[in-house]
């Protein structure tokens, strides 16, 4: 998909792939929002194209999109209505027109997967915040789209679900999906090595390999991003190593082996 | 809905008309809305209508004004429709469809010159209790919020792939569900919060609270005070005694 | 310095729940400390904080035992007019906690409910709106600013009161790292220049770590740790409550137990990489 817009956003061309693990990063207003927003049409540009799978988001509804493109809200409380958590799971898929059997299926799938399947039969209303989270996430997996999008997924939640939701991700890239992360969080970010784009005032400054433009200190400051741990760890060595550490036992590693 | 905002929603203004006490501007939009409730026939309702345009230059708001009369006219057509299929009457049925815009414009010229702080004390001068007040200045603070957070829930709902553009007046209402219960719990959740934070800055502490800014009347509110009774008697006058009715 | 916030035995349960949501809490707090208080999702922080500023048992009833004292004074036998005056609370929904339709007018808010007089509010708002930086606002409309900008409003409005202590419920959970970095470092200013107390609820913990003087963790209504934050972040058990530990500090960790680095303080990155190439030097 590729797209060009203005105002909110300023000549924004970009194109993700099957497979890919992008990370949207910036402060807040930066326009990373409002991109996300222009994947499924809920905006449409003003000048410009966004074509997901081949289609014109100014053509095709926000629901047929979203049959390919799952974003996943900042606010669970945006979204949740049903009686039960089972009800809100079939939502979506009820809409899609899948089959009931399948719903049945699919719902049965995604509960187990985020461990909530407890929770069932009760409201998603008394549901503890990152029970919410898990569950909004979990609705929109249970369709298999092609394209997740999370819009800040770790607000609010403590470092195991943090955890959790990082082997999530990593499960679903290796199963070939392609997953956007628009966050602040670079230190969640930053063990998934994935390909960032950096946005600042409706632009984007920068777009490459997690570990070559984190090293970028003037698209960096410029954007108001801060720059991960590990990487001004890894700077701050005389002898630095080729690329900077992705995690802490990779850095345990090579310094127990050069001291 | 957005016309609705077009017409009610207060938007800051620098205007003589703005700057005016609130409880003027409620006296003008009064006598708007009892003149207009005087007129009997299309002559004096259109020197009303433009007297409420002019007003609505001054204030500069004119282009708000004006798309709320067409979209008011619209509803009107409804009214035109009515009367004439029980009276036949072309100028009676006229009248009355042109008297709903000129009410509603009446109305919404106060409404979208008024800043909630002013309703807050003109609703104080009528000696309102004090949780009354405050109820309304609350709720009328959170409107835009209410509306921006409507337009994000049925984002995340159209993401999930409920369709609110198609489909007949039954599927689009049932599809609002969705939509409405989030709000509405999201509304009881902000109570909630309100509450929390009321208490938690003493709020009915003492039986008379003070007030950082105080309203006092200057001599020219009082001026166009009297200058709207003049003029509104004056209108009244002629449109009874002058000008005898030609339609009822 | 006495303790400004005192905890004992503190135990509460809510009317419809089986379970203590605080269940026999300790701790005390001296004046002008920074306190962070942090914990899994649903340990009882939420109950906890309202135990402190009087919500709990003025506004939520339970079961409650055990006592609270901030600055002296009984929580549960205070009024709410008199608590506000000692305890502030930011909520963590900075839209939730704006009423009036002008910023100068939403930080008189408390004040005018207190019925001080004019002439005084006026100097406290002008105070507060000066400590925060936010003078600028002071016309403007809540649905005109930032997420940044209404919090500082809200702070201000608690800051209005004059309180000797402030909890903040997770502050930086909106805020981008930038604008979340200068909040904290707001509190600092704020603890040394009014001598406030603060309390705050917090998951991003690397952010405060600049500013924290103490960690408390929290899990299933209980205290799960307490210490400095070098002993909760080097001890074992911080992650296992869900602590979010900085990468570095991690490293940091696991250099030292290797015997590789010589225990220290808590490092920064460049701090580390400084101690690293120090040990290679030998």
């Amino acid at each position: 998909m590729h797209q060009n817009g203005v105002k909110a956003l300023d000549g924004v061309s970009l194109k993700i792939g099957p497979a890919e693990t992008v990370a949207i990063v910036g402060e807040n207003g930066a326009g990373k929002t409002t991109l996300v927003k222009h994947v499924t049409g809920l905006l449409k540009p003003a000048t410009g194209v966004v074509t997901v799978d081949g289609k014109d988001t100014r053509t095709t509804s926000t629901a047929q999109l979203s049959r390919r493109v799952g974003v996943a809200f900042q606010n669970p409380d945006h979204q949740l209505f049903s009686e039960s958590v089972e009800e809100e799971m079939s939502f979506a898929l009820r809409n899609f027109g899948f089959a009931p059997e399948l719903v049945e299926q699919r719902v049965r799938w995604g509960l187990e997967l985020f461990g909530l399947e407890e929770y069932r039969k009760s409201s998603p209303l008394v549901l503890s915040g990152g029970e919410k989270k898990r569950l909004t996430l979990a609705c929109i997996l249970a369709w298999d789209p092609e394209v997740v999008i999370l819009d800040e997924p770790t607000v609010g939640q403590d470092s195991i679900q943090k955890e959790k939701l990082a082997g999530t991700i990593r499960m679903l890239t290796s199963s070939g999906k392609t997953v956007v992360v628009v966050s602040h969080d670079i230190e969640f970010l930053w063990p998934m090595q994935p390909r960032v784009v950096v946005m600042k005032a409706g632009k984007v400054l920068g777009d490459g390999p997690a570990a070559q433009l984190m090293q970028n200190k003037e698209i960096l400051d410029s954007a108001r991003v801060a720059q991960p741990q590990l990487v001004e760890f890894s700077e701050r060595l005389n002898k630095r190593p080729d690329v900077p550490f992705a995690d802490p036992l990779e850095a345990r590693r090579w310094v127990e082996e050069t001291v | 809905m957005m016309w609705l905002s077009g017409g009610f929603i207060f938007r800051r203004g620098t205007s003589v008309y703005h700057r005016l006490d609130p409880r003027a501007k409620l006296l003008i939009s009064i006598l708007m809305f009892a003149t207009t409730l005087l007129v009997r026939s299309l002559y004096e309702l259109a020197g009303v209508l433009s007297f409420m345009v002019a007003v609505a230059a001054v204030a500069m708001v004119l282009r708000r004004v004006a798309r709320t009369m067409l979209f008011t006219a619209g509803f009107s057509v409804v009214i035109f429709v009515l009367n004439f299929i029980f009276t036949r009457n072309l100028e009676t049925s006229l009248l009355y469809a042109a008297r709903f815009v000129a009410i509603v414009v009446s109305t919404s010229l106060f409404f979208i010159t008024t800043s909630p702080d002013e309703l807050e004390q003109v609703m104080k001068t009528f000696r309102l209790p004090r949780d009354v007040v405050f109820a309304f200045v609350t709720a009328v603070r959170f409107i835009p919020v209410m509306f921006l957070d409507t337009i994000q829930i049925m984002d995340a709902q159209k993401s999930r792939g409920l369709e609110l553009e198609k489909g007949n007046v039954f599927r689009r209402v049932r599809n609002m569900i969705p939509v409405l219960i989030p709000l509405v719990v999201n509304s009881v959740v902000r109570s909630g919060e309100l509450a929390e934070a009321m208490e938690s800055r003493a709020y009915g502490a003492v039986p008379k609270p003070t007030s950082l800014v105080e309203y006092r009347a200057r001599t020219t509110d009082k001026a166009v005070a009297v200058a709207a009774v003049a003029l509104f008697a004056l209108a009244a006058y002629s449109f009874y005694f002058v000008f005898p009715a030609q339609i009822l | 310095m006495a303790d400004i916030l005192e905890i004992a035995g503190l135990s509460f349960r809510y009317p419809d729940s089986p379970k203590l949501a605080v269940s026999d809490f300790n701790l005390s707090v001296p004046e002008e400390e920074v306190v962070v208080l942090a914990g899994p999702s649903g340990c009882g922080k939420s109950t906890l904080l309202r135990a402190v500023n009087g919500l709990i048992p003025h506004m939520y009833t339970g079961e409650y035992s055990g006592h609270v004292r901030v600055g002296g004074v009984d929580v549960k036998g205070s009024t709410m007019r008199d608590l506000a005056q000692k305890v502030g609370f930011l909520f963590q929904n900075p839209e939730n906690q704006i009423f009036m339709f002008t910023v100068e007018r939403d930080i008189a808010f408390g004040l005018e409910n207190l019925g001080i007089p004019r002439a005084e509010m006026r100097e406290r708002v002008d105070e507060a709106m000066y400590l925060l930086e936010i003078g600028d606002l002071a016309l403007r409309a809540p649905h005109e600013l930032s997420d940044g900008q209404k919090q500082r409003v809200a702070l201000a409005g608690v800051l209005a009161m004059k309180p000797r202590l402030v909890i903040l419920d997770e502050p930086t959970s909106l805020l981008d790292p930038k604008t979340a970095a200068e909040l904290v470092d707001l509190v600092g200013k704020l603890r040394k220049e009014l001598g406030t107390t603060f309390v705050v609820v917090e998951h991003r913990l690397d952010l405060l770590v600049k500013v924290a003087d103490r960690i408390v963790v929290m899990d299933d209504g209980r205290k799960a740790l307490e210490g400095t934050p070098e002993e909760v972040l080097f001890g074992d058990e911080a992650e296992a409550y869900g602590v979010t530990v900085p990468s570095v500090t991690k490293l940091q960790k696991m250099l030292a137990a290797d015997g590789v680095l010589p225990p220290a303080g808590l490092l920064s990155p460049a701090e580390l990489a400084h101690a690293v190439e120090e040990e290679r030097g030998r």
